[in-house]
């Protein structure tokens, strides 16, 4: 059996690797820790702003010019990959159509635009009557998002855990795991609705699926949807932990808190990557082997302190922009979140001659160059596509 | 050694904090009690503050098990810094409990020729409730059972035959909970290291200091650790071991929790190997033995935290995967909640049982359960009462060299 090493589990490097041990690899997910999933609100963002407010994510892709990710995964490995995330996860976790845009509302109360989104915040686009907020859970301001969304706010005094006075979105999850404490919330909150309203929550409803909600719109009589929280977003946690099921079930091993501190090589082609286990280092050899350590934001890629930026574990080139280290404008597009490795239609990295580093390597995720993901809103699009890209590449390969 | 230098180490990782709460989603024991606020917050957040001092007591309920630091992504040595803060606050009025189950090498050598008696008063509930009185250990909280016979009793006791040992030398390290109650997986692991053909070396040896060290007594354990290192030195030989937490001490933890800066203690934690991983090397390599024996049973395989934080996946999982009818499923669970001697504290036994709930539950649903580590054996032995077993006795018994059915079920 041929065998596979991912290197970091993001959402690009779990969907690799899952697609990898579905297509008959022997795959090892190597991370140092955590991926961004959990500070995610669960959504599949593929292109949000280019720059404009993007209504079809698919079409905007596939105008994307290069050096954008998109213009080398291309529409059709984008939709392959989406549609397959999509029907793996099933609609129990991602709703929508993959060429239309949902606008959903943020912590904040803004209109935010995602492609696949969790049915209970999908069903928050639209009007909204009222928002319910907990006087214990600080990092969802109900009445800044019921102000922007002109509806009512409904502040309970309700704590997740006895005379808890403060507590975060994923303490509240676990309490609405509980049926009883369900009960007690819909009678708290139902004399405050009216029969019918559409009533926005913080998503913490559950910290699993998505279950409680429809039994607490039951309760309620109303029809009730998730608004993504700030960190630690719940959504993005029910993805990460169906994500992780799913990797179990494909059979994918995973050695987690570890990082990769080095490699070696055999002719054009990497042989093994070292890991920095306790005591002595370990060596996972592979046939095949997927970066997918990120950005900046999970040292897939630094910067020194004379401002050089590299790809810190196989010293891939990096092409980055001529700019500043520090911008004026917080809120500007700033040109150094472009930087990255550049890659081939084989997900290949490459050098400044445009060939393949190494014959046996591909590059997933924010680790690939040309795209400001946070502003775009096309982060999550990326890391399906490249991934699904690259599997399909190593398959042929194999 | 002063009792904290390994703090400097973690102390340093302090500021690669970017507060993204991932660590506080993730442990185990903010997850059951409001008395804990969690690993950012008594973690990077709280040492900002501390200058040595402790400013907040609610950092005991920390059980050390390591899951906030697998799971940051900055690589901020969360769990380490709780470690420290314990033991800084501690220092000035060590519980004499703390003292106590912290002896564990003491612990077995006074309970192995009394092991009738020992076993009986462990079972006796007006002894273990004075106990809880006067010692704070709960009543309920799992004890190892006493045997009569120690590992090192069996070694120097058994037939000397001359080993054919076409594969070199091994040092065996059985640490405390090997080579007095769990003398049984010991033995094992020996067993299948000289069927495979090492012959293999016990020195003399004494216990790590893990204990002391959760405890936080540093000077002790950093002491015992240096001791250990050096009887386990032979040659250039490769260490191996049967007792997963003490394996990670050597390996790492007595150099980034307490700052162990001892050249032997470094040189064996290079060279120790735990034996399920020294098995998945020989498998890499193409030098394991496959002709396993059918085992037809479901297990359920619990990867110990002590475990994980070493960096090496699972090797448990890859080895038992060779054993023809053997169904595994893993628990998914990032602790059993014992944590060492966490769960035996009459104040914290509760938290550990709600900790390791979801555990025991699968547990119940499995013809036996392994675990590479022995404190957690115990606790989920004690709470789920099913058998428990380290995944060595499947090996044992897929090579033949137990009766089927004797070790495991
Ligand atoms: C604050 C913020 C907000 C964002 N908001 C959005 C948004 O709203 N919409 C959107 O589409 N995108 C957004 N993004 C971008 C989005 O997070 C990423 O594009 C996407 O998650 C990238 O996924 P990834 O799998 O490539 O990397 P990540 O999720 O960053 O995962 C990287 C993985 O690699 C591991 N790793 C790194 N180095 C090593 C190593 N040497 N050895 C082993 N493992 C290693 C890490 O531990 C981690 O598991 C945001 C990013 C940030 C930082
Ligand atoms: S996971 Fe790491 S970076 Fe995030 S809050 Fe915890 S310590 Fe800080
Ligand atoms: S070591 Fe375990 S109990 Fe302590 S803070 Fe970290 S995750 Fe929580
Ligand atoms: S007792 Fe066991 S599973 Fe639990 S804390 Fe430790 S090694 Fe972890």
């Amino acid at each position: 059996m041929a065998k596979a090493v991912v290197i970091g589990a993001g959402l690009a490097g779990l969907t690799a690797a899952i697609r990898l041990g579905e297509v008959g690899f022997n795959v090892t997910l190597l991370a140092a820790g955590y991926g961004g999933l959990p500070l995610s609100p669960g959504t599949v963002d593929v292109f949000g702003y280019a720059p404009k407010q993007v209504a079809d994510p698919l079409q905007a892709a596939s105008e994307a010019p290069p050096p954008h990710p998109y213009a080398v995964i291309g529409a059709e490995r984008l939709r392959s990959g989406l549609e397959w995330i999509a029907n793996s996860l099933g609609p129990e976790f991602l709703v929508g159509a993959i060429d239309r845009n949902w606008l959903l509302p943020t912590a904040a109360g803004a209109l935010r635009p995602t492609c696949l989104a969790p049915p209970s915040m999908a069903a928050g686009q639209g009007q909204v009557d009222a928002v319910i907020g907990f006087a214990q859970l600080k990092d969802f301001p109900a009445a800044l998002v019921a102000g922007n969304l002109g509806a009512r706010p409904v502040i309970l005094d309700f704590p997740a855990r006895d005379a808890e006075a403060e507590c975060s979105s994923v303490v509240y999850a676990r309490a609405f795991d509980d049926p009883g404490f369900r009960e007690r919330f819909a009678a708290a909150a139902r004399p405050l609705l009216r029969p019918g309203e559409r009533v926005a929550l913080p998503a913490v409803l559950g910290s699993r699926d998505t279950h409680p909600v429809r039994e607490v719109s039951g309760l309620l009589q109303a029809e009730v949807f998730e608004v993504a929280t700030v960190p630690p977003s719940v959504p993005g946690l029910r993805l990460n932990a169906a994500l992780l099921a799913r990797a179990r079930a494909a059979g994918v091993r995973m050695v987690n808190g570890s990082r990769a501190v080095g490699f070696s090589v055999d002719k054009d082609r990497i042989s093994a990557v070292e890991v920095a286990a306790a005591g002595s280092p370990e060596f996972l050899r592979a046939d095949a082997f997927v970066l997918a350590t990120g950005g900046f934001e999970s040292q897939g890629l630094v910067m020194d302190s004379h401002g050089v930026i590299s790809e810190p574990l196989f010293g891939l080139p990096v092409a980055a922009p001529q700019a500043a280290a520090f911008a004026a404008d917080f809120w500007a597009d700033h040109p150094l979140l472009r930087a990255g490795v550049r890659v081939d239609s084989e997900l290949r990295p490459v050098d400044a001659d445009a060939g393949p580093v190494h014959s046996n390597l591909r590059a997933v995720g924010g680790v690939i160059g040309g795209a400001n993901r946070i502003r775009e809103l096309s982060g999550d699009g990326i890391a399906i596509g490249s991934a699904w890209a690259a599997a399909e590449s190593l398959r042929r390969m194999k | 050694m002063t009792e904290l230098v390994g703090h400097d180490f973690a102390r340093a990782s302090l500021d690669h904090c970017l507060k993204c709460t991932i660590c506080e989603t993730q442990c185990p024991v903010a997850a059951v009690t409001p008395l804990f606020p969690g690993p950012k917050y008594v973690g990077p957040q709280a040492e900002r503050f501390r200058a040595g001092l402790s400013v907040d007591a609610s950092v005991d309920y920390c059980s050390s098990c390591g899951t906030c630091t697998l799971v940051c992504p900055q690589g901020v040595q969360i769990a380490e810094l709780n470690s420290q803060a314990r033991a800084a606050m501690k220092a000035k009025h060590m519980p004499p409990r703390d003292r106590l189950i912290s002896q564990t090498t003491l612990m077995g050598a006074v309970m192995t020729p009394f092991a009738p008696l020992a076993n009986w008063a462990l079972g006796n509930r007006p002894i273990r409730t004075v106990v809880e009185h006067t010692f704070g250990i709960h009543r309920d909280a799992p004890m190892p059972p006493a045997q009569s016979q120690s590992f090192m009793g069996w070694w120097k006791r058994r037939p000397q035959v001359q080993p054919d040992a076409p594969r070199g030398q091994v040092v065996f390290f059985h640490g405390c909970a090997g080579g007095y109650f769990e003398v049984e997986t010991s033995k094992c692991a020996v067993e299948v290291l000289e069927f495979l053909g090492y012959e293999v070396i016990v020195p003399e040896q004494g216990c790590c200091g893990l204990a002391m060290q959760s405890n936080g007594l540093y000077r002790s354990a950093g002491a015992a650790v240096v001791k250990l290192s050096q009887s386990l030195l032979h040659g250039d030989l490769p260490i191996i071991s049967a007792s997963g937490s003490c394996t990670g001490m050597l390996k790492h933890e007595a150099r980034e929790i307490m700052g162990v800066a001892d050249e032997a203690v470094a040189e064996a934690g290079r060279r120790i190997r735990d034996i399920m991983q020294f098995l998945r090397d020989l498998l890499e390599a193409g030098e394991l033995p496959l002709n396993f024996a059918p085992i037809n049973k479901r297990l359920l395989y619990h990867a110990p935290c002590q475990l994980k934080s070493q960096g090496m996946g699972m090797p448990a999982l890859d080895v038992l995967q060779l054993i023809p009818g053997l169904e595994v499923d893993e628990s998914g669970v990032p602790c059993c909640g014992i944590a060492g001697t966490y769960g035996l504290k009459r104040e914290k036994y509760q938290i550990a049982q709600a900790v390791g709930k979801s555990l025991f539950d699968q547990a119940k649903t499995h013809d036996l359960v392994v675990c590479d580590t022995e404190t957690c054996r115990w606790q989920i032995r004690k709470s789920a009462g099913v058998r428990v077993e380290h995944p060595i006795m499947a090996v044992h018994q897929g090579y033949g060299l137990s009766e089927p059915g004797a070790l495991i079920g």
